[in-house]
């Protein structure tokens, strides 16, 4: 145990302070190509006529890709798990957010590509688009996505992520109060300083080397694998040194479209989007749309919760569904709550395709439990850190989806923040442990959900 | 067009509005400032031009005939950091390291100034430089540290 507890040097913090550090922008290959992409001027939009005949003619410029250079063009970030796919890498038929990519190019130099793209002839014909979830499954919305405007495709094909635990109706019956809250998480760009950047490099023995910022190195090489429908040996994928990501760069962004320029044009291609790309087209954390009912007895126990979760996933699945079971599981926070009905749907809108950032599906649901918990308080006049305290998870209490817990941390946590701000707790509050519930902690509606942990 | 970096002198053939962050990473391969924004919004390009911090990517090259520039590479090695770098190392001032660059000239340059900044100093020294990752306390630490006022 030399490392625990030690105030070790960073491995890489020489070369960070020395300027050292190579990222991927700053790889050195020469004859490397600089890389732009056309993407959808609308929010959405069928596409009418593509023409990239004017700019492959243009000097300078080696390569322009569109969807029908791309050998498999849809492909999801889950679809290695099985669950079907919904992007294009290339848009086709249609655009369905604003900077969705339609066409790329690779050009000697910046002013080159970028000329290159404003070359591309795209007739577009405006359709109506919808940016805000919960209007997106009324019956005269307009259809965003060709699966319709919500997620169907959970286990045995649901439209919906549930949960069912305990009896949620005898916890309603036998509440004192219904506390009710609807919370709104906005979305969030994670903003890392180091932008997407892409640079795939083809070597002379056919292979393909693709420097990556991604979090996610070969969960990469299998997406772009995909797309070009060769084998993972074809690829060699260096990454490991990131300008920040912070969730945003799990999704491959940069790298495929790098990859097919790199093997059309013959040339390293790298392509480094823009600030504004950043803000404007990479996935964000997703807005959300969280209504909570709590069943609640007059002396702070929660009986119940019912959930109803609108994810807005933008454009396109990506992670979302995955991003839902999580928020699911989570979803009654550092809380044990015998009785739910849970029901979360991936929404889908004409914003950003949404993905990971720090807690993925879960920061929403903390965030909406601890306003919650708090709203309980207030509105049966109780010590607010003695309602969590008592609902705290403790050994052996049951997650939603019925995971005994070996070791939580809510109680000593709860003290703590108690102590650190002053706030005075009845002694029975502070010698409480995360030890299994007994006596007074273990009422009649608790006793069912506990579980088995092995010791 | 003449251009000092880090005590070598260039020739460099960029035309006189390109910017400096270019010449620098694209023409000569110095590659610390970093291209965050180049909108002069994030600090990560910041470079000294005759010791004076200057986002790079604003400043054309046609300003700067006969300028002596600093980058991080010029203020010390792994071999031999500076106090700053040294500070920022052994304070954890650097995590992902992509506005390490720019966080270490202006500090740098703040030093030169001032040699025992007050806190105040020091968040307008930095008050253009985004860091995503630390949350600037341990920054704010390691600049500390380099003016020799913070425990190690």
């Amino acid at each position: 145990m030399k490392a625990v507890g030690a105030r070790l040097p960073r491995y890489d913090g020489v070369a960070h302070v020395t300027g050292k550090s190579v990222f991927v922008d700053d790889v050195r290959i020469p004859g490397t190509l600089c890389v732009k992409a056309l993407r959808s001027p609308l929010h959405h939009a069928g596409i009418v006529s593509l023409d990239t005949s004017k700019a492959e003619k243009m000097p300078g410029v080696h390569a322009v890709v569109t969807h029908k250079d791309v050998p498999l063009n849809v492909y999801g970030h889950l679809s290695a798990l099985g669950i079907p796919a919904d992007e294009p890498l290339l848009a086709e038929d249609d655009v369905r957010w604003l900077g969705q990519p339609i066409a790329a190019v690779a050009a000697e130099d910046e002013d080159t590509a970028l000329a290159a793209v404003e070359a591309i002839k795209l007739d577009l014909e405006e359709r109506p688009a919808v940016f805000d979830m919960r209007i997106a499954g009324d019956p005269d919305a307009p259809q965003i996505h060709h699966w319709g405007n919500w997620y169907p495709h959970f286990e045995a094909e649901m439209d919906v992520r549930q949960i069912r635990k305990g009896d949620i109706d005898a916890a309603f019956d036998a509440a004192d109060v219904i506390v009710s809250g609807v919370y709104r998480p906005a979305a969030i760009e994670q903003a890392p300083l180091e932008t997407q950047t892409g640079l795939a490099v083809p070597e002379a023995d056919g292979r393909i080397t693709v420097y990556s910022c991604t979090q996610a190195l070969y969960f990469s090489m299998g997406v772009v694998a995909a797309h070009l429908q060769v084998p993972l040996n074809r690829l060699k994928f260096v990454g490991g040194t990131v300008g920040g990501g912070f969730g945003g760069k799990v999704d491959t962004a940069a790298e495929a479209i790098c990859a097919l320029l790199a093997l059309k044009g013959g040339r390293p291609c790298k392509w480094r989007w823009t600030r504004e790309e950043e803000f404007l087209c990479s996935s964000t954390r997703a807005a959300w749309h969280i209504e909570i009912a709590d069943a609640v007895t007059k002396d702070g126990w929660i009986l119940g919760r019912k959930t109803l979760t609108l994810h807005d996933a933008g454009a396109y699945a990506r992670f979302s569904p995955y991003g839902v079971t999580k928020h699911s599981f989570h979803h009654t926070g550092a809380y044990s709550i015998p009785n739910l009905h849970f029901d979360g749907y991936v929404v889908f809108t004409n914003r950003s395709p949404t993905s990971a950032m720090r807690g993925y599906g879960v920061t929403s649901v903390s965030f909406a439990t601890e306003v919650h918990m708090s709203r309980i308080a207030k509105e049966l006049g109780i010590d607010p850190f003695e309602i969590r305290l008592k609902n705290a998870n403790r050994i052996a209490d049951t997650s939603p989806n019925g995971i005994a817990y070996t070791d939580p941390s809510t109680v000593p946590t709860i003290q703590a923040i108690a102590e650190a701000i002053g706030h005075e707790l009845p002694a029975e509050y502070r010698a409480m442990t995360p030890d299994p519930r007994e006596g007074d902690l273990l009422p009649e509606h608790l006793a069912a959900q506990v579980g088995e942990v092995d010791h | 067009m003449k251009l000092t970096v880090n005590g070598i002198g260039h020739e460099v053939e960029s035309h006189g509005l390109q910017s400096l962050l270019y010449v620098l990473r694209e023409e000569l391969g110095i590659t610390s400032p970093k291209a965050g924004c180049v909108q002069g919004g994030c600090g990560a390009c910041t470079v000294l031009v005759d010791g004076e911090p200057r986002r790079s990517c604003l400043t054309p090259l046609a300003a700067l005939n006969g300028a002596a520039i600093t980058t991080l590479e010029g203020l010390g090695t792994p071999e031999s950091l500076s106090v700053v770098q040294a500070a920022f190392h052994e304070q954890y001032g650097s995590q992902c390291g992509f506005c390490t660059p720019g966080m270490i000239v202006a500090t740098t340059a703040l030093l030169e100034r001032t040699k025992k900044p007050t806190r105040h100093d020091i968040e307008q020294a930095l008050a253009g430089h985004y860091c995503r990752c630390t949350g600037y306390v341990k920054i704010v630490a390691s600049v500390e540290a380099a003016a020799g006022g913070a425990k190690k």
